[in-house]
């Protein structure tokens, strides 16, 4: 038997005052694959990331980490169960969320960020947590930022300790949501490699962008959801080079009618 | 008629026991209060319907009725569930109630205050609503916290005044008792409304000590000037 995977998603809705949000979707994201979830605004994608960690709770369907249950499950009697909050907690941390606004704790350091969640959620002496919690800020190349507070920080200093914390964690998976929209463009070359580093490490990641050229570059397998279904997924080659789904489709053209260079299908070269 | 002060001379001690009364049920108040105030102000916050129509009943039932009558319906009332109070903690207790209402208010709204997501990235890296209240929620609105709790705390230790129609012997009580001895209202009142200003001068200097501390660590990245410290990164990085 092949291990589960990582993350895996069915039949999940969420609706808001009668229309969906999400709408009976289903997604599996295997262990070390970077999966880009693109879509026109509004149509589901930051629903979607939220409902993955319960700060949104899904009206029915399923959610698996690793292969355990999050949030319900159907029990043996093919009654479904739903989750304590306690039950929901523990499982959370597995869970790494980036947000977009990074939602780092303006009242500590750097490295206080990184430090508190793993001392008051996994009970790490703190010892520990600070010898983690500076290794994972070295690599990151925040060595000499970490008594810094958030403010004092660049937007994309600010992200990386935003990753640094949920690393701390020993997450299974990786959320990302918008991480490219709240920097300057000239970043974006930047998250672009932090995404990669964690790759390498085999780290497991579902990304949020509406950069398609950054979706293109980073991910492994691309995910296009519109109206909260996920219509088309595929290679990220395949699906921009040969999109199938005419809203793709429409998609794409108006994107790349904005900005032309954005894709140049040609210019990816992912092997190399 | 002459302003003769020295009427008072006998009465002095009269007089300050009373003020040691009012203080000591101000602080009880403050301390019962302000507990009941944050636990309201979580009940109203929580998800649900429930347990929020529970606090805003509680909030708008102690802020819509005259604080006289609120003590009344204590004091008097009490006794049919039973329970039968001396006149200082009934009213204490009613004093408490009402603060709770207020202080409930302003822990309420300056949590709301509070960007939503920082709340959030605390419940979803795992912990738990207590936990994130405690580690990321309080230490970032204590400050704010100070300035209209202090305003409330001084209109209740004024309010307690009112204590006084139910027999409670404080700063307001005894000043009616000396003056029904000396026939000498206005210099009692006058001495008693210093002694009351006194209080509130101590309240409001404790509480700007007690802002100056809590905001220490806030006030040392709030100083400093958000656009130079990005200059300064942003300049540190290209080097």
């Amino acid at each position: 038997m092949t291990a589960p995977p990582v993350l895996r998603v069915s039949a999940l809705t969420k609706c808001f005052f009668g229309t969906a949000a999400v709408d009976d979707l289903y997604l599996d994201v295997h262990e070390g694959e970077i999966v880009a979830l693109i879509g026109p605004s509004g149509c589901g994608k930051s629903t979607l990331l939220r409902c993955l960690t319960w700060l949104e709770q899904p009206d029915d369907g399923f959610i698996e980490v690793t292969g355990k249950p999050f949030g319900r499950e159907l029990t043996n009697g093919g009654v479904v169960r739903r989750h304590s909050r306690r039950e929901i907690d523990a499982l959370r941390p597995k869970i790494g969320i980036v947000f977009q606004q990074f939602n780092l704790w303006p009242h500590m350091t750097a490295l206080e960020n990184v430090v508190c969640p793993q001392v008051v959620v996994l009970g790490r002496p703190r010892v520990e947590a600070v010898r983690r919690g500076e290794e994972q800020l070295a690599r990151l190349g925040l060595a000499e930022r970490m008594d810094r507070h958030p403010r004092a920080l660049s937007g994309g200093q600010q992200q990386r300790v935003a990753i640094a914390r949920a690393l701390a964690m020993d997450p299974a998976l990786m959320l990302f949501d918008e991480p490219t929209s709240a920097l300057d463009p000239e970043l974006v070359g930047e998250v672009l490699s932090v995404l990669r580093s964690l790759a390498e490490v085999g780290m497991t990641m579902l990304v949020v962008t509406h950069e398609i050229g950054f979706a293109a570059n980073v991910a492994d397998r691309i995910a296009f959801m519109d109206r909260g279904r996920i219509l088309e997924e595929g290679p990220a080659h395949d699906i921009i080079a040969a999109p199938r789904e005419p809203r793709l489709r429409n998609f794409l053209d108006l994107v790349l009618a904005n900005r032309p260079h954005a894709i140049p299908g040609t210019r990816i070269n992912k092997t190399e | 008629m002459h302003f003769n002060p020295a009427l008072l001379f006998d009465y002095w001690p009269l007089l300050l026991q009373g003020a040691w009364l009012t203080v000591q049920v101000s602080a009880f108040a403050l301390v019962i209060g302000y507990a009941a105030g944050v636990a309201v102000a979580m009940f109203a916050l929580m998800p649900g319907w429930l347990p929020r129509l529970a606090a805003g009943l509680y909030i708008e039932t102690l802020r819509n009725i005259p604080f006289i009558i609120l003590i009344f319906v204590v004091y008097y009332g009490l006794p049919f569930s039973g329970i039968r109070l001396p006149a200082t903690v009934a009213g204490t207790l009613a004093l408490a109630l009402f603060v709770s209402a207020y202080y409930a208010e302003i822990v309420r709204a300056a949590i709301l205050a509070l960007p939503r997501g920082q709340f959030e990235s605390a419940r979803a890296i795992g912990m738990s609503p207590v936990q994130a209240m405690r580690h990321v929620v309080a230490p970032q609105i204590l400050r704010a916290l100070v300035p209209p709790s202090t305003n409330m705390t001084l209109t209740m230790m004024k309010e307690s005044a009112v204590l006084s129609s139910i027999t409670v012997p404080e700063l307001t009580y005894q000043s009616l008792v000396v003056q029904g001895n000396t026939f000498a209202p206005f210099e009692v009142f006058a001495a008693v409304a210093s002694i009351y200003w006194l209080i509130a001068i101590v309240i409001a200097e404790f509480s700007r000590r007690l802002e100056r501390r809590v905001g220490a660590a806030q006030i040392e990245s709030i100083n400093r000037n958000p656009i130079a410290e990005r200059y300064l990164s942003l300049v540190a990085r290209r080097a």
